[in-house]
């Protein structure tokens, strides 16, 4: 066995090992025979070691080599005249410690959650959904096409918005979920076209068409026009998943699922889905200095709206989304400005820190009131903050915007959902009423 | 060596074709049979059992079909009477891969039935249609497809008329077929009369093809023809909107009478690729407003459907064999979706989407299954979906731009209008009454053989997509090589159709 297929059969495992913990828990619930508790975390957890395991010995491996990119074909799926589908995934400098990091935060996460969702009717239904969610977190970071990425990505979105949905039985659970999948939906149109012009272009969706796969020194292969095409549809894909504006408001209301995957997702792994695609994609956005630009206006507007915001939460889970939009918002900047290792980083440490805190946040509360108990009263007022230096009439003019949600939502309900959906009912209604005198009802 | 293998080789090739014909045979008589022996009083104990045996037989034999045809020379074989570029019996890349198809979305319906909808006309009604479904797509002879068209169309008036507040629905449908059945009656007898394949064509072919084409639009309820569908699956039984839509009828008709015919032909292809496509795209739209569960599941379906039309009207192969699985793919997804929802009626009664009904208590196993069926119908990767999506999208690009960006943005609303019925189905306050009522086997095992079939073919679409490349390249190679319609046989005609007379014999 060669270097190479010892590298592709390591990027196999990655994939393969969390993929196969779906089908092994998802097959049994399936045909009405679910797995005990203690099974269930014990295969998941094994698939997301091995997988963790893999990404290290490869990260190591690779490391070794100077981070020179393997590309681990797969073989193609299927094709149709000069139409392919391949599946090819690329170890690189960029991809390996996404994996290693997803799987590790999945493994712990999975570890937690086992002890936390102990007799939780939805069980196997979250660990269904957090293999679901490693397997399509891996296959993105993998993917060597736009549309092995795209697949991945789905997989995440379908996820998400079913883990917000957890709690079915709470009406804001539901439409928070709804809320966020029509969100992801409306910004994979960019994704998805993003996909087609590259395929009109270059007649492929593999990025190696695209770029020289050497992160982070890689070259764009298209040209400036195609760039920015496409880096703007991928901008827009990005500002979905990653919350940023005016696309920010499912993020808080999805902390009505469970505190784990809450944590995985909107702490750690999903809001950071979208700086991977636009890390991925950095060639592309070098040729493109508008849409650059168009990112740090996005940034530095999600930074400063979210941490505005974010300062009159009432409740930590709140507090905690804003803090990692402010994040997300800092991280599309640093991409903007053609920065490639600080942005990733900076997710791979905002993840670790962000998702401790969202872990730590249900028993962080007990504690508190427990000092709060102790102490007979409030511990302290929070300490200096810049805010403090602006005149009291701005401050106060600040705290309303803030407690409006910076009218973000107001702003989007009412120009443009409001309008569309107003539309749409029309439309049925008057279908509805045409149908009734076709079927012979006369008023 | 070489005159000992040729004629070996010539007689399994032909002990192939015979061993397709008795197997078609079987496919449609076996539903008719069925069909005929419930309607005499036969099985009255049993409905299920004697129409989940008929179906079975049915499908076995279907795949069989299939199974000899990957074996054979891919040549199409055709019998019977010759007219207007068809043929009484006529067997394709396209039969072998529909007919399985039409006969499983069949047998998971009489499997899923309640059993009060069961009763003895029922079954004889769903069985008639299954069989006349299954005619229709062994035939491309023009006035064939017109005689099976009223023959299928017939059960579904007869049932929908017969449900309790199911006559407004039944009118609908009614003025509906009729407008279609009388378009695509005299639309074959002018394409007939004056091919408009041919150079000498008139206006009489013309005005034929035109009507044939709004024909078909009404059959496939594209707009402004497509209120009888959302009408259809509101006031008829599931078991009778999905035999009616599911198979698609009009689409086959339109491969056979339109598509097989591009040259003469164009710009109604034109005309109905682009109100497929704004057809595809409204109804994704409508989707995502309905107020009660089978709205959506009406609206869906005709969005659904458009966009198997809008794939094959293109002129492309890719964008072909994008529709055919879009065909197949949707067509179970949305079957598995309409039998999860009976299932669930059946337990629960109408389901409104005005407000979360919190039906996942009640329900759990229901609820997995229309979630996986309602990814499955959106393009959930490792669907047959998604490949279907990627072949249109894909092929509507290389030709227009409006087109891919359409088909993206029906794929976007339905896929909300798909989450957000699942969450007002399912999740919510429950309002169960504290008994759960746990899925049926014979249930599970239809939606798990509807689920194997759609991610089976998903993850490993490779020998369904070639065999459908070969057959879109027959069709598109039809419209270059257009046969003269009458009387010109040979043994192996432009079509590459194995020409045989009445009786089967060269």
């Amino acid at each position: 066995m060669n270097n190479h297929d010892l590298v592709s059969l390591l990027v196999v495992c990655q994939l393969a090992a969390p993929a196969a913990t779906l089908i092994l828990i998802g097959l049994p619930s399936l045909v009405g025979r679910p797995l005990p508790e203690r099974a269930t975390t014990r295969i998941v957890g094994t698939g997301f070691l091995i997988g963790f395991l893999a990404g290290i010995v490869t990260l190591l491996f690779l490391a070794a080599r100077d981070f020179r990119p393997e590309v681990v074909h797969l073989g193609t799926w299927f094709s149709v005249g000069h139409h392919e589908a391949t599946i090819e995934l690329v170890a690189d400098g960029l991809s390996l410690p996404y994996v290693c990091f997803s799987t590790g935060l999945c493994g712990l996460v999975n570890a937690f959650a086992g002890k936390y969702l102990h007799r939780e009717p939805g069980f196997t239904r979250f660990f269904v959904l957090l293999a679901l969610f490693g397997t399509g977190m891996n296959l993105m970071v993998l993917a060597g096409s736009i549309d092995v990425l795209f697949a991945g990505w789905e997989f995440l979105g379908i996820s998400s918005a079913l883990l917000i949905g957890f709690f079915h039985e709470r009406s804001n659970a539901v439409n928070a979920a709804i809320r966020a999948f029509t969100t992801y939906r409306i910004c994979d149109v960019g994704l998805l076209t993003a996909g087609v012009v590259v395929h009109a272009a270059v007649g492929s969706g593999d990025f190696a068409r695209l770029f020289v796969e050497d992160w982070p020194n890689g070259a764009c292969l298209v040209s400036p026009t195609i760039a920015t095409i496409v880096s703007f549809l991928l901008v827009f894909a990005a500002m979905g998943k990653s919350a940023q504006v005016p696309f920010s408001a499912w993020l808080p209301r999805a902390m009505e699922g469970p505190t784990p995957s809450s944590a995985i997702f909107y702490g750690a792994l999903s809001i950071h889905a979208g700086a991977y695609v636009l890390l991925r994609c950095e060639a592309l956005l070098e040729q493109a200095p508008l849409a650059q630009l168009a990112l740090i206006v996005i940034g530095i507007g999600t930074a400063i709206h979210a941490s505005v915001v974010g300062r009159v939460q009432t409740d930590l889970k709140s507090m905690l989304a804003y803090a990692s939009m402010t994040q997300a918002g800092i991280i599309f900047v640093e991409i903007g400005l053609g920065w490639r290792v600080i942005p990733l980083v900076h997710v791979v440490s905002h993840a670790i820190v962000r998702s401790l805190q969202i872990l730590r946040s249900p028993s962080a509360l007990h504690d508190r009131h427990e000092l709060e108990a102790a102490l007979g009263g409030h511990p302290g007022a929070g300490g200096w903050s810049l805010g403090s230096l602006l005149p009291e009439k701005i401050q106060t003019r600040l705290y309303r915007i803030a407690l409006e949600r910076g009218f973000e939502e107001m702003a989007v309900g009412r120009f443009v959902v409001g309008p569309v959906l107003q539309s749409l009912k029309m439309a049925a209604a008057a279908e509805r009423k045409w149908v009734a005198w076709l079927g012979g009802a006369r008023p | 060596m070489n005159d000992s293998i040729v004629p070996s080789v010539l007689s399994v090739s032909e002990h192939l074709n015979q061993s397709v014909l008795v197997a078609v045979s079987v496919t449609v008589a076996a539903p008719l049979l069925g069909a005929i022996v419930s309607s005499l009083g036969f099985g009255r104990r049993s409905p299920r059992l004697l129409a989940v045996t008929a179906a079975a037989i049915s499908l076995v034999s279907s795949l069989a079909i299939t199974v000899l045809w990957s074996l054979s020379d891919g040549r199409p074989i055709g019998y019977g009477a010759y007219m207007g570029g068809g043929r009484l019996l006529f067997v394709d890349g396209l039969t072998a891969v529909l007919l399985p198809y039409v006969a499983l979305v069949g047998l998971a319906i009489l499997l899923i039935a309640p059993r009060r909808s069961l009763e003895q006309a029922a079954v004889t009604r769903i069985l008639f249609g299954t069989a006349a479904t299954a005619s229709l797509f062994v035939t491309s002879h023009p006035l064939a497809m017109v005689v099976l068209w009223i023959m299928t169309s017939l059960p579904t008036w007869i049932s929908t008329k017969a449900t309790p507040g199911g006559r407004p629905a039944a009118r609908v449908f009614l003025i509906a077929m009729t407008a279609a059945l009388s378009c695509m009656a005299l639309g074959t007898v002018c394409m007939l009369v004056d091919p408009p394949w041919e150079t000498a064509s008139g206006w009489v072919g013309t005005t034929g093809g035109w009507l044939v084409a709004i024909a078909v639009m009404v059959r496939k309820g594209i707009v402004p023809f497509h209120s009888w569908y959302p009408a259809l699956y509101a006031g008829a039984p599931m078991s009778t909107a999905l035999s009616a839509t599911m198979p698609q009828v009009a689409a086959y008709t339109a491969v056979r009478l339109l598509i097989g015919h591009a040259d003469g032909v164009a710009s109604e292809l034109v005309m109905l690729s682009q109100m497929a496509l704004i057809t595809a795209a409204y109804g994704g739209a409508l989707a995502m407003v309905q107020r009660d569960l089978r709205g959506l599941i009406g609206t869906l379906a005709m969005s659904q459907s458009a966009m198997v039309l809008a794939g094959l009207s293109g002129t492309l192969p890719m964008e072909l064999n994008g529709a055919l699985c879009m065909w197949i793919s949707s067509g179970l997804s949305l079957t598995g979706i309409g039998l999860a929802t009976w299932a669930l009626e059946s337990r629960a009664g109408v389901i409104s989407l005005d407000t979360p009904q919190g039906r996942f208590w009640d329900a759990p196993a229901l609820a997995a299954f229309f979630l996986l069926f309602g990814l499955a119908c959106i393009g959930l990767p490792g669907s047959l979906s998604f490949v279907a999506d990627d072949l249109i999208v894909s092929g509507s690009l290389d030709e227009q731009l409006h087109a891919g960006l359409l088909v993206i943005l029906s794929t976007v609303l339905s896929g909300i209008a798909i989450m957000r019925g699942w969450f007002y189905v399912f999740g919510g306050p429950t309002t169960a009454d504290g008994t759960r009522h746990a899925i049926l086997l014979r249930e599970r095992v239809a939606m798990l053989a509807l689920l194997f079939a759609i991610f089976s073919l998903g993850l490993f679409p490779a020998p369904l997509v070639q065999s459908l490349d070969r057959t879109a390249q027959e069709l598109l190679g039809t419209q270059r090589d257009s046969p003269s319609p009458r009387g010109q046989q040979s043994p192996t005609d432009s079509n590459g159709v194995e020409l045989h007379n009445a009786s089967g014999e060269r």
